[in-house]
């Protein structure tokens, strides 16, 4: 445990040397959280009963999608392809962790540091000026930060997944492009499952993504209370377990292919 | 001419070398469909609930959406790479540019064809077919005219942005989340139009990241959607113009950012 945390604190300083990237990161969030928001109160002045929520639910899911991006997004793929790439990966299987335990370690590191930097500071934007509400009771808000713990694990173990890819695939460039669309929307982060086509709503309720962005957003909001809210953990956790399974399976075919380049 | 000759003689170089990998050249071309279709398809389910966004219909939408993106397939074909200047820059290779007897804007330009944008105007030009058949658009002759226009205008104004954008890597060492900015403002322009936002927002992507005349504004014109009693019917037409300027000034700001550069050494 003490090794994770090192490791956790390390990444933690290397990414404090880049202000000025964080700056203009937190700049982008704010125009997208601005973005997001006219767009929902624009559909809902035109159509209000069509939503099944208030409009502060509304604009407060939308805003909170985009500020949540801070705090669940990792980028574990985008480390494993560089150092497959360039052959560095072999120092990496050298240290005292195991590798999985390390990129989570890595990935905790990035969270924190997103989280303090951006994340806290965007949300304080969001409920100044953009009229986010606060979670309905006490009790929704206990259950959103359990559930966001569940949604940046599952997210750190799909990238995780996308990151063995490049084994195989030398380069995740392309298909990273696609697959972020695919969480994105699937998850539930720009427009609410709710609101989808009853066709493709079968598809993105059973499949993981909604347990990054949907599900807990949809807790804060108090659109998913008592036993749905219980329920919809229950979804996260048994998730998370296949894509624990997943990773290590996964990962350990991997690395017996594993070529090291160059050296 | 010569710089022409040099231009193409530098990316069939560049084309040569990339063809090496054909599976990566198909799965980005698949991607890139992929990542339009979902963009396309989040919109498509926005208006499905709402049936239009402030008076645009889902065609209309697609047309602004692909009218951009004709635009920005142009950009990303031949600009592409401004995006990486920076580790030039950073790492002192941009020396070579400078060391040899032919223009470092087009020697820089001839380092790369990105062919991702293929697949971005494949995307772009069926969308609007579809749009225009769907809309029961009959342009006139002037239109017409005007359309390419328009296209083009959109790539340069894109263009001179990012070369802007690019730039501050001269001074800075760095300028890919500069370049991501305008990108952000350029994705919520290409997405919605822009009526929907606040004032400030309207005056930012008009008069100080001009990126709503890339499609907002023409698409105004081309949809039939002008209001002539309106005090900034005008802008509607002004595309071109804007492009013009917005490239005058990147080419000061690049001559500027060419006298500033010292190599990193090394």
């Amino acid at each position: 445990m003490k090794i994770f945390w090192s490791f956790a604190r390390q990444t933690f300083q290397f990414i404090a040397a880049y202000r000025f990237d964080f700056f203009m990161e937190f700049v982008l969030a704010v125009v997208r959280m601005y973005g997001i928001y006219w767009v929902w109160r624009i559909l809902y002045t035109q159509r209000p009963g069509a939503f099944g929520v208030t409009l502060e639910q509304m604009t407060t899911y939308g805003v909170m999608g985009m500020a949540l991006e801070m705090f669940i997004w990792s980028r574990p793929q985008w480390y494993m392809a560089n150092q497959i790439k360039s052959g560095a990966i072999d120092t990496d299987l050298m240290k005292p962790l195991d590798f999985h335990l390390y990129m989570l370690a890595r990935s905790v590191g990035e969270m924190f540091i997103g989280v303090g930097v951006l994340g806290l500071p965007a949300l304080l934007i969001a409920y100044i000026f953009l009229g986010v509400q606060f979670p309905p009771n006490v009790a929704a808000g206990l259950l959103f930060v359990l559930s966001l713990i569940l949604g940046f694990l599952l997210l750190f173990h799909l990238n995780f997944l996308l990151g063995s890819l490049a084994v195989v695939a030398m380069d995740i460039r392309h298909i990273s492009w696609a697959y972020f669309s695919v969480v994105r929307f699937l998850g539930g982060q720009i427009v609410p499952l709710w609101l989808f086509p009853p066709f493709v709503a079968a598809i993105a309720e059973v499949l993981p993504f909604k347990g990054t962005y949907y599900i807990p957003i949809s807790i804060y909001i108090g659109r998913l209370t008592g036993m749905d809210a219980i329920r919809a953990l229950g979804f996260q956790i048994v998730w998370l377990v296949v894509l624990v399974l997943l990773s290590r399976l996964l990962w350990s075919a991997a690395h017996r292919r594993l070529v090291v380049q160059g050296g | 001419m010569e710089a022409l000759r040099l231009y193409v003689r530098l990316v069939r170089l560049s084309m040569q070398a990339r063809l090496q990998y054909r599976a990566d050249f198909i799965m980005g071309m698949l991607n890139i469909i992929a990542l339009n279709a979902i963009n396309l398809g989040l919109i498509g389910i926005i208006v499905y609930r709402f049936v239009d966004i402030n008076g645009w219909i889902v065609w209309e939408l697609f047309f602004l959406y692909c009218l951009w993106l004709l635009g920005h397939c142009l950009y990303s074909l031949f600009f592409w790479h401004f995006w990486e200047m920076e580790e030039y820059i950073v790492h002192g290779t941009f020396d070579q540019f400078l060391l040899r007897p032919a223009s470092p804007f087009i020697q820089y330009m001839g380092r790369e064809v990105q062919y991702i944008g293929f697949a971005d105007m494949s995307v772009a030009i069926a969308g609007l077919v579809l749009a225009y058949t769907n809309l029961h658009l009959h342009w006139s002759l002037a239109q017409w005219l005007f359309f390419p226009v328009v296209v083009i205008s959109g790539t340069l104004i894109e263009t001179a942005l990012t070369l802007m954008m690019a730039c501050i890597a001269f001074w800075t060492g760095r300028s890919s989340m500069a370049i991501n900015l305008v990108m952000e403002f350029n994705v919520l322009v290409q997405h919605y139009p822009i009526d929907i936002f606040g004032v400030w927002f309207r005056v930012l992507v008009t008069g100080i990241i001009p990126v709503a005349f890339m499609n907002y504004y023409p698409a105004l014109m081309l949809l039939g959607k002008i209001d002539p009693q309106s005090p900034t019917a005008w802008l509607g037409y002004i595309s071109p113009l804007v492009a013009l300027i917005l490239i005058a000034i990147a080419s000061v700001v690049w001559r500027l950012a060419l006298q500033r550069y010292s190599s990193s050494g090394g």
